[in-house]
């Protein structure tokens, strides 16, 4: 049963004009339902992508004149009169030169050579991409020999 | 059994159909094809054509004004800042219950509940409740969340010192223009650029990430601290003798560098508005003119030396007066002192002296040296606003013999109170006279460009100006009644008392005192002038000598400038110091 089935599929040589041509009209339907959907989904994505990207815009903006605004307020607190007046306050009194003893240190040096260790190497940085198909299979391929670097960095180092 | 049309017909379409479906084909293929171009890197006029027919309809560009450089004092204390006031305004149309609202808003914004009710149930789309409120009123208002509230961020400048520095600073009008000082000079450094930004109406284009750009950041040469204890001096020394203004400027001799420039009057630039008198926003420092008196015998004795037309040695018969250019030129208290050597000129401050020594100098090589000094040109201070002061020399109109002799004590010659101390400093510094700045860094991100100290020339040598410190240091140590003197420092200085001229001559009983000075001598720091306008006591030896005095006391605390001893004896070994606080 089956195999006169197959038969008759691979014999058959000719295909209802009609059902040809519906098949064809279905087929590019489907295709362009396909290059729809995934046109509008990238739409979709960048769209939203860039309504929380303009939101964060926002954001910073606010937190930055809200940092300025911080700002000002902390030097309003740090004037010299408000400092003068917390300080007799706390019952600190303005130092007279009779209050000041100089004491001289022998042999330091407050000039001498400090040695700072050095900081650690920065990270590479990230490459620059162009947004483009080539610079996107260059971003992809970079990605991939990446992974293999770390995969085969990882069994060596078992 | 198919009739013959009906089979024509399939006939036709079967052998058309490859035709037609090999076009379709093709059209797509060229269609793919053309989208995966759109992919590749276009030329660039293609780009450029087909992004302008894109933003053609599509885009706005908006102006955005950068954030004005911060100005910090040398240790990094914010002197003016930027924050935000808000405009609030209402969209009437958009309110439910006005009477609510207006009840509301009345009690935040602190006006009359009536008229934010008559504003609220205007006929008009928007309207305007107060102008600038500060952001606290704006964060009560946001609390309120009522719909329809409008609040649009105003840029202000801030200057949490207040009054402080004032006119060093300068203020920023509403208009974002910075106007006098640091403000005004460096306008285009601190205001940054307009920056612009792409607004895109295409919802599935990303939003440019741009920054809003920052002016560049100002570190002063000012001490915050140096500054308050000048101010604070300076307005006590006024409330004592009655002074009618004054100013106190605090260099520092090596590189020129501005610690202190305070002045009375002075103004809040948070509320300039509020000024009485616009010659309040003016910095007296560096653009009031005014005769300095015997401050300026130590500048033409200083010439003379370096001129070579007198030795250290030198001496004079002093008879109480010299008829000399026509006029009588007569001591302070005139008396005649005999014999009298060049340190003892100064010491007693002799205008008889001085003239002499100016005649034996001649117009030619005075002038030369006075020019030499910086008087009539400004100093090139890094503030908007300098006076040149004014030196007639000979040729001009108002020049005359006269002139000539009485400039050698300061009287018929005009300096502002910087130009005066620029000068003397260069005393202090072996003779080399350095330019006067207030900046010392530029901030740009994180960039810092320091401003180098630059030499105005060299007046005299090394030589004579240690030996004109010698003889600044007997003025203090024998001539001021100890007035001026600190234990433990070696200080050099001078007074002047200068007449104030009038349209028909000099006012009687009023003067203008001044103190310049510098310690310590050996090794200067700081050197310090001091002026009051009009105080009760007539003499500079009486009014500002002890104000010095009080002033460099505060100083070398703050400075933490040891005594003579501890200082040498950590020269001797290379060490430093350790300050306890008893």
């Amino acid at each position: 049963m089956s195999q006169t089935w197959i038969r008759h599929a691979l014999y058959r040589r000719t295909m209802n004009p009609r059902r040809q041509a519906a098949s064809l009209a279905i087929l590019g339907m489907f295709v362009a339902i396909f290059i729809g959907a995934l046109y509008l989904s990238q739409s979709s994505a960048t769209s939203t992508l860039g309504r929380q990207l303009g939101e964060l815009i926002e954001e910073r903006d606010q937190l930055q004149q809200f940092n300025e605004q911080l700002r000002a307020e902390i030097a309003g607190y740090r004037t010299v009169e408000r400092l003068l007046r917390r300080a007799q306050e706390l019952g600190f009194v303005q130092a007279s030169s009779d209050d000041i003893e100089y004491i001289v240190i022998d042999g330091y040096d407050p000039n001498r050579t400090i040695s700072v260790v050095p900081l650690e190497a920065e990270e590479a940085p990230l490459p620059a991409y162009e947004e483009s198909f080539t610079g996107w299979l260059q971003q992809q391929w970079d990605l991939l020999t990446g992974q293999i670097d770390q995969f085969s960095n990882r069994e060596v180092r078992r | 059994m198919q009739l013959r049309g009906e089979y024509n017909q399939q006939d036709v379409v079967r052998r058309r159909m490859p035709f037609v479906i090999g076009v379709m084909l093709a059209l797509t293929g060229l269609l793919f094809l053309r989208l995966a171009s759109f992919q590749f890197p276009l030329p660039p006029e293609v780009q450029s054509y087909l992004e302008s027919l894109r933003d053609a309809g599509y885009r706005q560009t908006l102006e955005l004004a950068a954030d004005r450089g911060i100005i910090y004092d040398r240790n990094g204390e914010p002197m003016a800042v930027n924050s935000l006031d808000y405009m609030i305004g209402i969209s009437p149309n958009l309110i439910a219950d006005p009477r609510q609202v207006a009840t509301q808003l009345a009690s935040a914004l602190g006006v009359n509940e009536l008229e934010v009710y008559e504003a609220i149930t205007s006929d008009v789309l928007w309207v305007q409740l107060a102008p600038r409120v500060s952001s606290s009123v704006r964060q009560q208002i946001a609390a309120l969340d009522i719909t329809g509230v409008t609040m649009t961020p105003i840029p202000r400048r801030g200057y949490p010192q207040g009054p402080l520095a004032a006119q060093v600073i300068g203020f920023v009008s509403g208009d974002l223009q910075g106007y006098y000082g640091v403000e005004g000079y460096y306008q285009d450094q601190l205001a940054g650029q307009v920056r612009e930004r792409e607004i895109s109406n295409i919802p599935f284009d990303l939003p440019e990430i741009t920054t809003v750009g920052h002016g560049r950041d100002i570190v002063l040469t000012i001490d915050r601290d140096a500054q308050f204890i000048a101010e604070n001096e300076l307005l006590r020394s006024i409330q004592e003798t009655g002074a009618t203004g004054g100013t106190i400027i605090i260099m520092n001799p090596r590189d020129g560098e501005i610690l202190a420039m305070a002045s009375y009057p002075t103004f809040d630039p948070n509320a300039y508005y509020n000024i009485e008198d616009e010659r309040q926003l003016i910095n007296p420092a560096i653009s009031e003119n005014y005769e300095p008196g015997s401050v300026m015998k130590v500048i033409t004795v200083a010439s003379a030396l370096d001129r070579g037309v007198i030795t250290p040695d030198f001496t004079y018969v002093d008879q109480a007066s010299l008829n000399i250019a026509g006029i009588n030129v007569e001591n302070w208290d005139d008396q005649s002192h005999g014999v009298v050597d060049v340190t003892q000129l100064l010491v007693q401050s002799l205008n008889v002296g001085a003239a002499t020594v100016a005649q034996e100098m001649g117009t030619t090589a005075f002038y030369d040296e006075f020019d030499d000094f910086g008087f009539g040109r400004r100093t090139g201070i890094d503030l908007q606003g300098e006076e040149s002061g004014l030196m007639p020399v000979p040729g001009d109109p108002n020049w005359s013999e006269a002139n000539f002799i009485t400039s050698s004590f300061g009287q018929g010659i005009s300096v502002t109170p910087l130009q005066m101390l620029t000068a003397v400093s260069a005393i202090a510094n072996d003779g080399l006279m350095m330019q006067p700045h207030v900046v010392r860094q530029f901030v740009d991100g994180d960039q810092v460009i320091n401003a180098q100290p630059s030499a105005l020339g060299r007046p005299i040598s090394a030589e004579v100006a240690n030996e004109v410190t010698q003889m600044m240091i007997a003025v203090v140590e024998q001539g001021l009644d100890n007035q001026a003197r600190l234990p433990g420092y070696t200080i050099a200085g001078k007074t002047g008392t200068a007449q104030i001229p009038n349209a028909i001559g000099y006012e009687p009983d009023a003067s203008i005192t001044t103190f310049v000075g510098f310690l310590p001598a050996d090794a200067p720091q700081i050197s310090i002038l001091i002026k009051l306008d009009r105080p009760r006591g007539y003499w500079a030896s009486q009014v500002v000598a002890p104000i010095f005095r009080r002033l460099v006391e505060r100083l070398v605390i703050l400075m933490e400038i040891p005594t003579d001893d501890v200082r040498l004896a950590l020269d001797a070994q290379g060490g430093s110091v350790l300050n306890i606080q008893r």
